[in-house]
């Protein structure tokens, strides 16, 4: 039996038999988890609020080495990261990174400097005030972050930068593809120069500085159609917490 | 040996209860088994009744044997006064209070983003008619539980009831009695401190 000390983002939590809680949590040191929290639903738990979605903790927990689920000893709030719940623009777009990380991620596989990135949009969630650009830049950069970096610079095909407008998007290669390359290659979206300078900014931009970059209105859409594509390829359905944020904006 | 088909069924459908696993409906189906014939017959009679008899209440949607509930119809009520649930159990620990006289609207749930329950799938839009409807409501008290659905389901109420002449309250969040300051977590001492009230 071992004990484990880390911190770790809460991703989700449901009710589990009468008075526990099942949590999934994204740590720095051992990756994705799942624990259960004895008595976590009586009003006087020792958890208290720590087992929130999107709360930033530190936590024992503890089981046998690369069991599926292990025991939750002890929660510590280091940032509740409340002010992004009592909004709910800033809540949908919290939730919706949380299920991008719950969905992608496998269990056990750690990576700190993912955690990292996570932690920090979720500061960002807090800090900023125009979502659209960070959920852009989550999306593009996370799926970068987990090695599925998309071809952005060059043609899949001839290797040349794209230099005119109608550049498509090859989501299984992973890969823009110019516009006289574009007949021998089968791309399912296609956009113009503009939006291909964007994706790229996104791709390196560091995401605590998103609030330097503006989207111009007339390529959101556009973007917006590229970045959930590449997402749509790796998850391969819809999250259920996409159409809340579509929702949200009209509300 | 195998099971007989008939444990094997009822232990089938033991297990499709909320909380019950392989272990816990073989161990109450033994004890059924044990139990007498006329037992059994009470306990079936009174699932069965109860799905034959339980209605939704159509003005609050809380679980009832007659329609509108008994809530909705005791003139003693205070018609003004509409508090916000979740489920129609919630309406019962409310109840078992014994304070509250105001009238109550079940929700049927809360906005789950992760499990993609949405606005729509709530009874919202018949909260909205009752309020709409130039009755005597004056206070609409929100009482989701205090966890991420509830408060982004209260949040969003109080949105939707924006546009009308009605005061939306929330309930108080913070320590429970006969818990111990040491131990309450900073989210908890936030909110206790938000909802701080004078002296009488």
């Amino acid at each position: 039996m071992a004990l484990y000390n880390t911190e770790a983002v809460v991703l989700r939590t449901i009710n589990f038999s009468e008075t526990d809680k099942l949590c999934t949590l994204y740590s720095r040191n051992f990756g994705k988890v799942k624990c259960v929290a004895k008595s976590a639903r009586r009003l006087k738990s020792r958890y208290g609020a720590a087992l929130e979605p999107l709360s930033y903790i530190k936590t024992i927990y503890f089981g046998k080495e690369g069991q599926e689920l292990y025991r939750l000893n002890h929660c510590d709030i280091l940032k509740s990261f409340q002010s992004v719940r009592e909004d709910i623009g800033k809540l949908y777009t919290g939730v919706y990174f949380l299920e991008l990380v719950d969905t992608l991620v496998h269990d056990g596989e750690s990576a700190p400097h993912l955690f990292d990135f996570i932690l920090e949009a979720l500061r960002q969630i807090q800090k900023q005030k125009d979502l659209e650009i960070l959920r852009r830049m989550f999306e593009i950069r996370f799926i970068s972050l987990l090695g599925y970096l998309p071809n952005l610079s060059v043609c899949l095909i001839c290797k040349k930068e794209p230099g005119k407008s109608g550049i498509g998007f090859n989501f299984q290669r992973g890969g823009i593809v110019c516009p006289t390359c574009r007949p021998r290659e089968l791309s399912e979206t296609h956009f113009s120069v503009g939006t291909w300078n964007y994706l790229k900014k996104l791709l390196t931009f560091d995401i605590q500085y998103s609030d330097r970059i503006k989207l111009p209105k007339a390529l959101q859409d556009e973007i917006e159609q590229v970045t959930h594509r590449m997402i749509l390829s790796h998850t391969g359905r819809e999250l259920k917490s996409y159409p809340f944020i579509k929702q949200m904006v009209s509300l | 040996m195998k099971r007989p088909p008939a444990v094997l069924e009822l232990i089938s459908e033991l297990k499709r209860l909320p909380g019950i696993g392989q272990k816990t409906a073989e161990r109450l189906s033994f004890f059924l088994m044990r139990g007498t014939l006329d037992q059994a017959r009470r306990l079936a009679n009174s699932i069965v009744k109860v799905k034959e008899k339980i209605v939704l209440c159509s003005e609050c949607h809380s679980i009832t044997e007659s329609d509108p509930c008994d809530i909705c119809r005791d003139p003693r009520r205070d018609p003004s006064q509409i508090c916000v649930v979740e489920e129609p159990h919630d309406v019962f620990v409310l109840e078992s209070m014994g304070e509250f006289q105001g009238k109550y609207h079940v929700l049927m749930g809360a906005i789950s983003p992760l499990d993609g329950i949405g606005p729509e799938s709530l009874t919202l839009e018949d909260l909205k008619t009752r309020v709409a409807s130039k009755g005597p409501i004056r206070e609409v008290i929100l009482a989701t539980n205090p966890n991420m659905e509830g408060e982004s389901t209260a949040v969003y109420i109080s949105k939707l009831l924006k546009p009308y002449e009605v005061r939306v309250t929330r309930i108080a969040r913070g320590l429970p009695m006969g818990g111990d300051l040491e131990y309450a977590d900073p989210v908890t001492l936030k909110k206790s401190l938000e909802g701080r009230m004078d002296m009488p």
